[in-house]
């Protein structure tokens, strides 16, 4: 390990954070690789902004050890973690040209003002400022603040890169177009970066691996693909895919999960009075009324583009079915929804994790 | 004006209709529009009129101010500038110079006064009339206790709005208890202030480990807040004699540091309440921000932070200005001859043995009102933005 | 452990904070808790809090000049004592013999719905609020009991009440023209920035140049109204000569330099009352009257309390103005306390002049912060909720 790119892997050792009585994380424990780009997902009051400003010293945890790379930077001030952090809000200094905003970092640390300069160009060329250097925040667009951000950030060239919903603030085009920006500078950085997200398309689409928090409890760590066709639970299995995925209360006997009105062929098998069945609206399909596992009445049919998303009304619930786009159903139809056994999640209902 | 009454045909309507109704959303009926007018233009002459009749008076000779009431010069009276020669220019020393004069002077008295415990220089002797040195002290006296005020003030605000403080109730209460032992073993013992001030002070440091340690109330930040804004409630009776005692004990009454120390704290409530709004508004991200990028604590105030409330800054500091350049009450105690600022300078006119010589004494106060009514207007264009409204708010 | 050799030619780069490496900026970072705030504390200990002290021994003292400096004699509570019951008594508090009927029943009513107040009170609040209540309380019936023994009787009154006159009425005259003024130059008018210039520059005015100006202006014989004193007859008269026209006097000065910041800060709050709930509410056709009662008071009351108390905490220390003025004449009528204080010192009676000081801030303090307990927070908590 030697160099300008050392990959430095970050570790949380049973972090505890309490606000007075109220317990933000639990216990976390999280190992992230070396040149990895690992997504915190959660929703609002998860603890995954906590985890992050544990991380960044901002906010001091209640128990347990922080570690960057093999160092311990648990009582270490902020300034001396080698980390840099890209705030939701920019946090760009408005008083402050581009430039300045840019090369903030170097002057807190007493560089000199040529090499400053020099590395100010070499950073903005990177991400396509070099036009903008003498304007102020004020005077830029939203995607530029952004880079500008982006551009503070990875001047120092840390050991970690912290994001805090960098993209929010963006309109849904200019973030998709961020989004691959970031992934392939991240990539081509090799930087470990930890980023914190509520919404699953970034998570799913930039990350090496997600780690899903809820309630300050760490629901799964995985990669996207493995947490979209593998959840560990209840949560991460509603959590993740959009539409969200379907449930059905029941029972499960043998192998057989038994709901009102239907009785399915279920992939594992045991004997509990209070389980879950779940499946993806994309793992379903409408056949006519009679066939199928389930059967209920067309609730409404919306129109997305390339498919229909048609909700279908049965005795306990609503059910989203992906339908093709010329579906031609109309509301109140009575009609069946079969089930492909492969894509089929069962739950146990108190403690809502899988079984398998 | 009901419902009932509105027409759409504008036409239509009766001259009462078109006085008193409005002619749409956001203006005013034509009659509300006059009385609006009067009354304001019946205040601004109220407010004017003194300004104004203080203003002629100074170019009114002593006859044209007795023999009854004159108002417009040039038609009721020929102004002069008798007062104004009596005020500025018949004394020696009366030049522009002067002032130049006397600026070198304090600073060439601070320097002698900074090193006269290592070498004694001599100090200067004033070279300048009584009018221009109170006006150069005034300025001086007024700017430098506002330096002082922002940078104290500012500093205690923003330490107050993002850093977290939890003194100890007990700790205070010893603090008190042994400060007021202190001083009353000083005065009525007889115990030299200096022995009574270490012990005490000792004595503190060692029953705040002991017994403060055992009383669990913590103060926070809203609580030394409080503490400082409350100070403004302080009346100046109240503490101007033991700090005119104070100063007399360390010799620097009739001194310029005196009367900027002491406006200076006068004035610090002020300051901590409205610069503490602006700082909480700040958004506390890009004070994060710099830190994880290692800026020090005051670098991030230096940098980011003052620019940032740059209208706060000042609007406070007008405030500040103008609050010490009026100040009379501290002055007529700590200032005797050297230090004396205008207030005292326009007081001392009321005590001649012809009565109040009303034209001398309003040319000194024209004087005085210029700079004010000039900071006044500027000061008002940043109250006119919203500057002062989020403190007032709570 | 050493990542310093891994991160070294890194721009920039400062090593990991080991406190041999330490230097002085770190030093001073790490202690920027204590130097931001201390040279604050540190005055106001020096300057305000340890002179409040000091003050006590002032107090408590006989104090007298000697060639050695001042000599101090403790004579406990006397000086206090003086200003209720002793000598001082007249100045004080005013002339408190023979209480009329009115006194006696205006004083007695005002007490029993006090304490009527405190005793519904005891349900509803801690031991610490009751305490509260209870000085509250105390104020009130002893000023009421004073209204009545002084006012209602036709007996002058001393310097507390001149104070209390001065800072209630001067608040309420202040408060409603300076709301009015500013509720004008909200409403859509042009000439709105040159109006708001001119009604700002009194506050600025230093209150001495205010208290010449107006005893130069209402001169009756050489005033500018000299010619209008004279058709009403008023040629021998003298403002200094009437107790309630030299009141009324120093009111009207105070009034013309304060109603700007009244002026200033409602103006301000009703700028920041939202346009379009004004409007909306003209669009349901209600008047100004009811759009001000109805939409703009609300809203703008929390700042109309905070800037009343701002006001009060500045009006009790009045003394510029009634020394110029009236120089407290005639006999004790316009004096303040701060002037009776002033007084005293003048006098050179140290230890009297510190007990009145005294209790100038404690009457303040139990006002103020009665008004503060009882109205301010109040409007704070409904505006939260």
């Amino acid at each position: 390990m030697a160099g300008f790119n050392t990959k430095v892997p970050v570790t949380f050792d049973k972090i505890q954070k309490s606000f007075g009585h109220v317990r933000v994380l639990e216990e976390l424990n999280l190992l992230v690789e070396p040149g990895e780009f690992l997504v915190l997902l959660g929703a609002s009051g998860s603890g995954k902004t906590t985890a992050l400003r544990i991380l960044s010293g901002l906010e001091t945890a209640s128990a347990g050890r922080v570690l960057i790379g093999e160092r311990d930077v648990t009582e270490i001030l902020p300034k001396y973690r080698d980390i840099s952090m890209v705030f939701q809000s920019y946090a760009l200094y408005p008083h402050k040209t581009v430039a300045e905003n840019i090369g903030f970092p170097l002057k807190v640390r007493k560089v000199p003002a040529a090499e400053a300069e020099s590395q100010i160009r070499e950073v903005a060329a990177q991400v396509q400022l070099a036009e903008l250097l003498h304007r102020y925040p004020r005077e830029l667009s939203g995607g530029q603040r952004q880079r500008v951000a982006l551009a503070r950030a990875i001047i120092r060239r840390p050991s970690v890169f912290l994001m805090d919903e960098p993209l929010s603030n963006l309109d849904a085009k200019l973030r998709g177009h961020m989004r691959a920006e970031l992934k392939h500078m991240q990539q081509a950085l090799g930087i470990t970066t930890i980023y914190v997200t509520h919404d699953q398309i970034e998570a799913m689409t930039l990350a090496h691996r997600v780690a899903i928090l809820e309630r300050g409890v760490l629901q799964q760590l995985a990669t996207p693909a493995e947490i979209y066709n593998n959840p560990a639970n209840l949560f991460v299995a509603q959590f993740i895919g959009s539409p969200p995925m379907n449930v059905v209360q029941g029972s499960l006997e043998g192998n057989r999960f038994t709901t009102a009105g239907a009785s399915i062929e279920s992939p594992v098998a045991g004997r509990s009075d209070k389980v879950i069945l779940g499946f993806r609206p994309e793992d379903c399909s409408i056949v006519a009324d009679g066939n199928g596992a389930i059967k209920g009445r067309i609730y409404t049919t919306e129109l997305i583009g390339d498919h229909t998303l048609v909700t279908v009304e049965t005795e306990q619930d609503k059910l989203t079915v992906k339908a093709p786009k010329d579906f031609a159903g109309k509301q109140g139809d009575a009609t069946g929804i079969a089930l492909s056994k492969d894509h089929l999640y069962i739950f146990d209902a108190a403690s809502g994790q899988r079984l398998r | 004006m009901s419902q009932a009454s509105y027409r759409f045909d504008k036409a239509k309507r009766s001259l009462m209709e078109r006085l008193f109704e409005a002619p749409g959303i956001g203006r005013m009926s034509p009659a509300a529009k006059i009385v609006a007018y009067a009354l304001l233009l019946f205040w601004s002459a109220f407010v004017l009129f003194p300004i104004y009749w203080v203003i002629i008076t100074s170019f009114k000779t002593a006859q044209a101010v007795n023999q009854g009431p004159f108002f417009i010069p040039f038609v009721d009276f020929q102004p002069t500038l008798d007062a104004w020669r009596t005020q500025f220019t018949a004394d020696p020393y009366c030049d522009l110079y002067a002032v130049g004069r006397q600026l070198v002077l304090l600073f060439h008295n601070s320097i002698a006064f900074l090193l006269s415990p290592v070498v004694s220089i001599q100090p200067m002797e004033p070279q300048i009339c009584k009018v221009y040195l109170a006006y150069t002290n005034s300025f001086v006296i007024s700017f430098a206790s506002t330096i002082v005020c922002m940078v104290v003030g500012s500093m205690a605000a923003y330490a107050l709005a993002r850093i977290q403080y939890r003194p100890r109730f007990g700790n205070i209460l010893v603090f008190v208890l042994l400060a007021l032992a202190a001083i009353l073993a000083t005065t009525f013992a007889g115990v030299h202030w200096f022995y009574t001030a270490a012990v005490a002070l000792a004595l503190f440091f060692l029953l705040a480990r002991t017994i403060g340690k055992h009383f669990r109330g913590r103060l926070r930040n809203g609580d030394i807040l409080f503490w400082i804004i409350s100070q403004r409630i302080l009346p100046p009776v109240v503490v101007v004699i033991p700090v005119y005692m104070m100063f007399q004990a360390i010799g620097l009454i009739d001194t310029h540091i005196a009367l900027i120390l002491v406006y200076a704290v006068a004035n610090l409530p002020i300051v901590v309440w409205l610069m503490h709004d602006f700082f909480a508004n700040l958004p506390i991200e890009l004070e994060e921000s710099a830190q994880l990028d290692g800026a020090t604590r005051f670098g991030i105030f230096w940098e980011i932070v003052l620019p940032l409330t740059r209208p706060g800054l000042a609007a406070t500091t007008l405030l500040t200005l103008i609050l010490s350049w009026n100040e009379y009450l501290f002055a007529v105690f700590l200032s005797t001859a050297k230090a004396q600022t205008m207030p005292i300078m326009v007081a001392a006119k009321n005590a001649g043995e012809k009565g109040i010589l009303w034209w001398e004494m309003c040319a000194i106060i024209v004087v005085m009102i210029i700079p004010v009514i000039l900071m006044a207007i500027l000061l008002q264009r940043f109250i006119a933005k919203g500057v002062l409204l989020g403190a007032i708010k709570g | 452990m050493s990542t310093a050799s891994e991160i070294d030619g890194r721009p920039g780069y400062v090593p990991a904070g080991s406190s041999q490496s330490e230097s002085w900026g770190e030093w001073i970072d790490r202690h920027s808790r204590t130097y931001f705030i201390a040279p604050a504390v540190v005055l106001i200990l020096l300057f305000a809090i340890f002179p409040t002290f000091y003050s006590i021994v002032f107090a408590l003292s006989r104090v007298k000049f000697t060639p050695s400096g001042l000599t101090f004699r403790f004579v406990w509570f006397q000086n206090f004592v003086k200003q209720f019951t002793g000598t001082e008594q007249a100045h004080f508090l005013g002339k408190l013999t023979g209480m009329s009927a009115a006194g006696w029943v205006f004083g007695l009513a005002v007490a029993a719905v006090t304490l009527w107040w405190l005793i519904r009170s005891i349900r509803k609040t801690t031991w610490v609020g009751m305490i509260g209540r209870t000085i509250s309380a105390a104020a009130a019936i002893g000023i009421a009991l004073l209204l009545g023994a002084t006012l209602l009787s036709l007996n002058p009154w001393g310097t507390m009440l001149t104070t209390l006159f001065y800072v209630v009425v001067g608040c309420i005259i202040q408060f409603i023209i300076g709301t009015g003024l500013a509720f004008l130059c909200s409403q859509p008018i042009t000439g709105k920035s040159f109006f708001r210039v001119i009604f700002f520059i009194p506050l600025m005015i230093t209150p001495l140049g205010v208290g010449y100006a107006f005893k130069m202006i209402f001169d009756i014989t050489k005033g500018p109204f000299q010619p209008f004193w004279e058709f009403i007859g008023l040629r021998d008269w003298a403002w200094s000569a009437d107790v309630w026209a030299a009141r009324w006097f120093v009111v009207l000065g105070d009034s013309w330099q304060w109603i700007p910041f009244i002026f200033i800060c409602m103006l301000a709050a009703l700028e920041n009352v939202p346009k379009d709930h004004v409007e909306a509410a003209q669009v349901d056709g209600a008047s100004s009257i009811q759009i001000f009662r109805e939409i703009i008071w609300p809203q703008i009351v929390p700042v109309a309390v905070t800037v009343i108390l701002i006001r009060m905490i500045e009006a009790f220390k009045i003394v510029d103005l009634p020394n110029i003025m009236t120089g407290g004449g005639p006999g004790i009528a316009t004096e303040s306390m701060s002037l009776h204080s002033f007084y005293l010192w003048r006098a050179n009676d140290y230890g009297q002049s510190a007990a009145v000081a005294y209790l100038l801030l404690i009457l303040t303090v139990v006002v103020c912060a009665s008004f503060f307990n009882y109205v301010v927070y109040n409007q704070f908590r409904k505006a939260r909720a």
